[in-house]
């Protein structure tokens, strides 16, 4: 069953440039992003910075407004709820963020964050303890750590105060946004090795949003890969890893240092030319053009459209290589 | 002779010791990676060969030797002959490390002009043919150009550009890749591979990264507390690692190259802080072996090439 679809989804924002701000401009961070997550199911949006990939979480979360498309949780749309059922989705829905040290208020205890939520959400006073400690296990937290403040914690530690406060009103959906990004690589993987025990404890969906795809490909069941506003290739991560088909996420994948000398030298990478072209300005055609190794003249002039793969697993935008 | 010896550094503040029994050292022309998580003193190490430990952080014994000179007896006079010249380094910001009102042309001219090697005139000229060199196209208008008119790319390249203008015999590059995109860091990799291979600078590259040092170097040292666990051969650490922390960590990284097993591997614990660290060997509450022997501190043993600091390593030690 489908949790979250999104369609068509634009994000953009007005700048002004030029000498003083005196040019008008606008920025698509997201321009025309559809995705669906189903319950139990881990998508993985992926891109380097400013593919929009943060936008397109913030933008289902609320925190940032949407200019055209439609966010659908459980078939309702976001952009119709009253206020009282809007209320209810944010319980359903829950982010953690890249950095535990500014999610967490420095002066509260960590019982006390993790508290919050509950009490914004009306829990009787008797029954918030006992969830608190409840969560505190959940997450491999000692209870009596509660009282302590952020600082005395590590950074692992902190992070797993930020996902039980997540868990606290016991959503369906979390959006992982960089959420092991800024952890050392001996405690990224216990924080990966949580999530995905959560998962299928609680039967959550998660909605993960890296730049890592080693990380990616251990934790996503599908994954989305980005570009400057849109997503280039979507489907089963075992496959898009296996046998990527988009120039892009062929290029992404080979870029990856791999942790063995012996691929050293191997030729296995493909060294794209030049930046990210300016989003104020980007490419007519596909985004992807003026770094493409195997651009034609029709990439620079029409946008390749999405096109589905016949048992409808995958998807791809190129005009060169088809699915 | 080794170009840089580092022997027994320590480095505290008053009160807390950051860093304790780093011994490395650098040969003409070779890449050594010293790796480490946060906390564990690998860019403390860089800084202090540097002479640019920040205010309240002193060298506590030990010696770092650069050729014959001691680097932290060195006055500044020497110091400053030596930084930006025979040693240069690079940082993990490019845009903050940078002059924000200063064209890159102008910056990447700088040490040549400060060092007295050449004119302004001939330095600027000589700027550009660096910009071309590490990749930079139309170098003549960019060199004109502010930091903020250049991608995070761009600006990494600029400041490779400006740290071997000079031709340093040392270059310290502390995390050159990790602020920027993967995509981007191929391009420096790339880069930094080409260059070294077409002169005989030395790089002592910091970094957490355990992909770019497979990528990049010939030698690894890996810290962990504030001190050297095992240093030796790229090929050795990475197939049959003695120390097992060193073990652990790559046993530890979710691989891009093979299909996922279900549950990674994970260390247990945390990295521990320097004001907790306990007596004897620092790895010891996270460790697989640990022993009463472990109470004391273990000191680097094995071959002349391949060296690790544990009373019970992993693998055929002999």
């Amino acid at each position: 069953m489908t949790l979250l679809s999104v369609e068509d989804l634009r994000v953009y924002f007005p700048v002004r440039t030029g000498k003083f701000g005196a040019t008008p401009a606008v920025v698509k961070a997201v321009d025309g992003v559809s995705l669906t997550i189903g319950a139990n199911e881990t998508l993985a949006i992926v891109g380097e910075s400013g593919c929009g990939k943060s936008t397109t979480g913030n933008a289902i979360l609320g925190l940032a407004q949407i200019t055209s498309g439609t966010v659908r949780f459980e078939g309702r749309d976001l952009s119709e709820l009253g206020s009282r059922d809007r209320a209810q989705i944010w319980r359903d829905m829950q982010v953690v963020f890249q950095d535990p040290v500014s999610a967490l208020n420095p002066r509260r205890t960590i019982a006390q964050s993790i508290a919050e939520p509950l009490e914004i959400h009306g829990y009787p006073k008797a029954e918030i303890k006992q969830r608190v400690d409840e969560l505190l296990a959940l997450v491999g937290l000692n209870a009596d750590q509660r009282d302590r403040r952020p600082k005395a914690l590590s950074g692992g530690q902190r992070q797993r105060v930020v996902i039980a406060r997540a868990l606290a009103l016991n959503p369906k959906l979390i959006i992982c946004d960089e959420a092991v990004s800024a952890l050392d690589v001996s405690i990224q993987s216990q924080i990966l090795n949580l999530l995905m025990r959560l998962q299928s404890e609680l039967g959550l969906s998660y909605l993960f949003i890296a730049h890592d795809l080693s990380v990616v490909r251990h934790i996503a069941d599908r994954v989305a890969i980005m570009y400057l506003g849109l997503v280039v290739e979507e489907g089963p991560a075992e496959q898009v890893f296996a046998n990527p088909i988009h120039p892009y996420t062929q290029a992404l994948i080979s870029a990856i240092p791999l942790p063995d000398p012996k691929q050293r030298n191997s030729g296995r990478r493909i060294i794209l030319k030049g930046d990210l072209p300016s989003p104020l300005n980007p490419p007519v055609g596909c985004p992807f053009v003026t770094r493409c190794p195997e651009a034609q003249d029709r990439c620079s002039q029409t946008r390749p459209p999405l096109v589905v793969s016949s048992d409808g697993s995958r998807h791809s935008r190129c005009f060169v290589h088809s699915l | 002779m080794s170009l840089l010896t580092i022997q027994d550094l320590a480095i505290r503040t008053n009160d807390l010791s950051l860093v304790d029994g780093v011994t490395l050292d650098v040969q003409k022309g070779e890449v050594v990676a010293l790796v480490g998580e946060s906390g564990s003193g690998k860019s403390l190490t860089a800084m202090s060969v540097m002479g640019l430990l920040g205010d309240g952080l002193f060298v506590d014994g030990g010696t770092i030797k650069f050729d014959d000179t001691d680097l932290t007896q060195a006055s500044s006079t020497t110091l400053n002959r030596l930084r930006g010249n025979e040693i240069a380094m690079i940082f993990q910001e490019p845009v903050s490390s940078l002059n924000p009102l200063l064209s890159v042309g102008a910056q990447v001219a700088e040490s040549l002009v400060v060092h007295g090697r050449a004119s302004p005139a001939q330095a600027y000229t000589k700027a550009i043919e660096m910009l071309r060199q590490v990749g930079i196209p139309e170098p003549e208008s960019r060199a004109r150009q502010l930091p903020s008119e250049l991608s995070g790319g761009m600006c990494q390249r600029v400041m490779i550009a400006a740290a071997l203008i000079s031709n340093p015999r040392l270059l310290i590059a502390d995390e050159p890749t990790t602020a920027l995109d993967v995509t981007i860091q191929a391009q420096i990799l790339d880069l930094m591979k080409d260059l070294t291979a077409r002169s005989d600078t030395a790089i002592l590259l910091i970094t957490h990264d355990m992909g770019v040092v497979a990528e990049l170097a010939d030698r690894v040292c890996v810290m962990y507390g504030g001190s050297v666990v095992e240093q030796g051969p790229v090929d050795d650490i990475f197939e049959a690692p003695h120390h097992p922390y060193t073990q652990m960590l790559l046993k530890t990284l979710p691989r891009l190259d093979e299909p996922p097993k279900g549950a990674l591997f994970a260390i247990p614990g945390n990295v521990p802080s320097p004001k907790d660290w306990p007596n004897g060997c620092r790895f010891q509450s996270r460790c697989d072996r640990p022993s009463d022997r472990c109470q004391t501190r273990p000191l680097l043993q094995g071959s002349e090439t391949h060296r690790f600091a544990c009373f019970h390593p992993v693998g055929d030690a002999s």
